[in-house]
């Protein structure tokens, strides 16, 4: 009964306009970061795609082929120079080579015919596909291969290939299409044997071998055989001429790294792969730092509206806050209707807010599922909100605390 | 729900340190720093009020009687000099003890009264006696009815006549265990009939208590037995 009188007479002159605009601008300004921040962790996995083998974030580096280039005036390959400049940069964590095929190689696919390994295999009318293509290979401590079956030793000669992800949509929607031919997924094609066929330059040494695709590189527009199977094949069938090195696989602190696109443009050298998804992740960040930036400022500014209104309103029961004080009342009774007011509006807001970032989320989740995005909990919104609102809460009570001692002389 | 458990009780009333004396040792108001003063039993002296006394102090106006009022009670500290509770300096005394003391120690009646005008006249005493738990509710109503006042018992206090406020603040006043009661010109507004029944009213309390009476005026003195007369 003694707190329902204190709070009849302090709660006088409450505004509910003011009151009103607090709420609704702390809402704005939480929903904004909230929405700021959801986004962020919903879409962030359509750019942090990584290729199940390897490590984390490494980078595929080529110089660029231009006329000069063409006409063999410049050197593709990397130089020594070149390495220790790159490694020296301080987004660079470890620089490997790439290694290269010296002899060629031929591999052929059946499709609806018999196995390969069949002695009749080439009889059968079934539709062979055969290409030239081409090896490399990295070191084996960029590639997780905990778990995978990326080794080769001369016991298993099954050879394990990966392959770009972009060949296979090439074949798929640009030349199965066009041919007529069955459209194939990734897990089709890795259960595909394939038939190679290794021969030296002169075409005086060949091999024959089988592999299977392993899996598939979203980063590397190459084509990977295990490293100790290509120096094991480079010995037997290659000229002995040492090849250079013509691309980098490097392992960066953060792919995102805004300094890392413009180094290598005023290098002339280029990023392989997924350039576009660098720059678009790069955007999401910045975007979503301004959107979360905008959104702090205006909870700062509702933070501001809720301290200025509520020592507005102390101050105009600044009498009444004497004479409850000169009565003998602890501060913590005085304040308490304060506190009350403040932490249900801060409430209020901090709730809605997450209402609308769960309204808006079922808006662009659907889309942004489409696109391959994995989306996220909640957890950090909910933890950042109900932070955010327990600082507002207990930055107005120290204030109000501080508003009522200085009522206490008149 | 009569009283909020959050709130201190009449139980701890019963172990309460008391006050026994306050002492004032060439206290003076800083805006008097300086200036002659004319001869004070009060100022720069040192004067102790004991607990069980009464006192009445008298002073022209703008001689600082609210000044020593609102210094004893804590509410300014703008003097030269030192004050003591017994043997403590009330300087050195925390938010909290004043607080304490405002509901254990030292009773206040201040010449602007301090009533809340929105509550009624028996909310007003309320809110004081739900804090302290100390007064029975049948000898609030027994002073309502002496001092007069008790068909005002639900009417606004801001909608009642000056004496009748200042009234209601003695009995509110009261509504609390006190070493001391200090009065800032308790019955300006009072006849003489309602300032004997106050007097009355002060004094029974003040022995029940075994506290002392400090009272002020500027020419109508409170009408109490044997009191010390001290001149500002």
């Amino acid at each position: 009964m003694t707190h329902d009188m204190i709070s009849r007479l302090l709660r006088k002159n409450t505004s509910p306009a003011r009151i009103a605009g607090f709420v609704i601008s702390n809402l704005v300004g939480l929903a904004i970061m909230g929405v700021g921040l959801q986004f962020w962790l919903d879409a962030r996995s359509l750019w942090n795609q990584k290729d199940s083998f390897l490590k984390s974030d490494y980078l595929a580096i080529n110089k660029i082929v231009d006329a000069s280039t063409m006409l063999g005036n410049a050197d593709q390959d990397f130089s020594a120079e070149d390495i220790g400049e790159l490694e020296a940069q301080p987004w660079v964590e470890k620089v490997g080579r790439f290694s290269k095929a010296d002899f060629r190689v031929y591999a052929s696919v059946a499709l609806g015919g018999s196995a390969p390994g069949d002695s009749t295999g080439d009889a059968t009318p079934a539709r062979n596909m055969s290409t030239a293509m081409f090896f490399e290979a990295v070191p084996a401590d960029f590639l997780d291969l905990k778990g995978s079956s990326f080794t080769w030793d001369s016991s298993n000669p099954d050879v394990p290939i990966i392959i770009s992800k972009d060949y296979l949509a090439l074949y798929n929607f640009g030349f199965a299409s066009s041919a007529g031919l069955p459209k194939l997924s990734e897990a089709m094609v890795s259960g595909l044997p394939l038939r190679l066929t290794l021969a030296s330059d002169d075409g005086s040494r060949r091999l024959q071998l089988y592999g299977h695709v392993a899996g598939y590189s979203n980063r590397f527009n190459t084509i990977l055989v295990p490293q100790e199977f290509l120096d094991e094949m480079n010995s037997r069938l290659g000229s002995g001429r040492s090849t250079g090195v013509s691309r980098l696989i490097v392992d960066v602190n953060s792919p995102g790294d805004a300094a890392i696109a413009p180094w290598l443009a005023s290098k002339g050298w280029e990023q392989a792969g997924d350039k576009e998804s660098g720059a678009a992740a790069y955007m999401l960040h910045v975007v979503s730092g301004i959107i979360i930036a905008i959104g702090s400022i205006i909870t700062l500014l509702s933070l501001a509206i809720l301290c200025l209104s509520m020592s507005l309103l102390m101050e105009k029961n600044r009498r009444k806050l004497h004479s409850l004080l000169m009565l003998g009342f602890p501060v913590k009774d005085v304040a308490r209707p304060y506190w009350h007011l403040t932490a249900i509006s801060a409430i209020t807001a901090g709730v809605l807010a997450l209402g609308c970032v769960l309204l808006l989320r079922n808006y662009y989740l659907a889309p942004l599922q489409s696109l391959g995005a994995e989306g996220d909990g909640l957890v950090w919104t909910i933890l950042m909100l109900t932070l955010l609102t327990l600082v507002i809460i207990f930055i107005n009570s120290r204030m109000i605390t501080r508003r009522v001692l200085k009522a206490w002389s008149k | 729900m009569h009283n909020n458990d959050a709130l201190p009780s009449a139980h701890t009333a019963a172990e309460r340190e008391h006050i026994e004396r306050i002492t004032l040792c060439d206290m003076l108001p800083k805006v008097f720093a300086g200036e002659n003063i004319p001869h004070s039993e009060i100022w720069l002296t040192r004067l102790t009020f004991e607990r069980g006394h009464h006192y009445l102090i008298e002073a022209p106006s703008g001689g600082g009687k609210s000044s020593l009022m609102a210094y004893i009670y804590g509410a300014r500290r703008d003097y030269e000099g030192t004050l003591l509770f017994n043997d403590r300096p009330a300087a050195d005394l925390s938010i909290s003890s004043w607080q304490r003391i405002r509901r254990q120690n030292i009773a206040f009646l201040p010449q602007e009264l301090d009533l809340f005008p929105e509550l009624s006249c028996i909310e007003n005493i309320r809110l004081k006696n739900n804090l302290t738990g100390h007064q029975p509710e049948e000898r609030i109503d027994e002073w309502l009815e002496r001092l007069g006042i008790a068909f005002r018992r639900d009417y606004p206090a801001g909608k009642m006549s000056i004496g009748q406020q200042q009234r209601l603040a003695i009995i509110r006043a009261l509504c609390m265990p006190f070493d001391f009661i200090l009065l800032d010109e308790p019955v300006s507004h009072l006849d003489s009939a309602n300032n004997l029944i106050a007097a009355e009213i002060i004094s029974e309390e003040a022995l029940r208590q075994g506290a002392a009476v400090i009272s002020t005026s500027v020419g109508n003195p409170l009408l109490l037995h044997s009191a010390e007369n001290l001149k500002l």
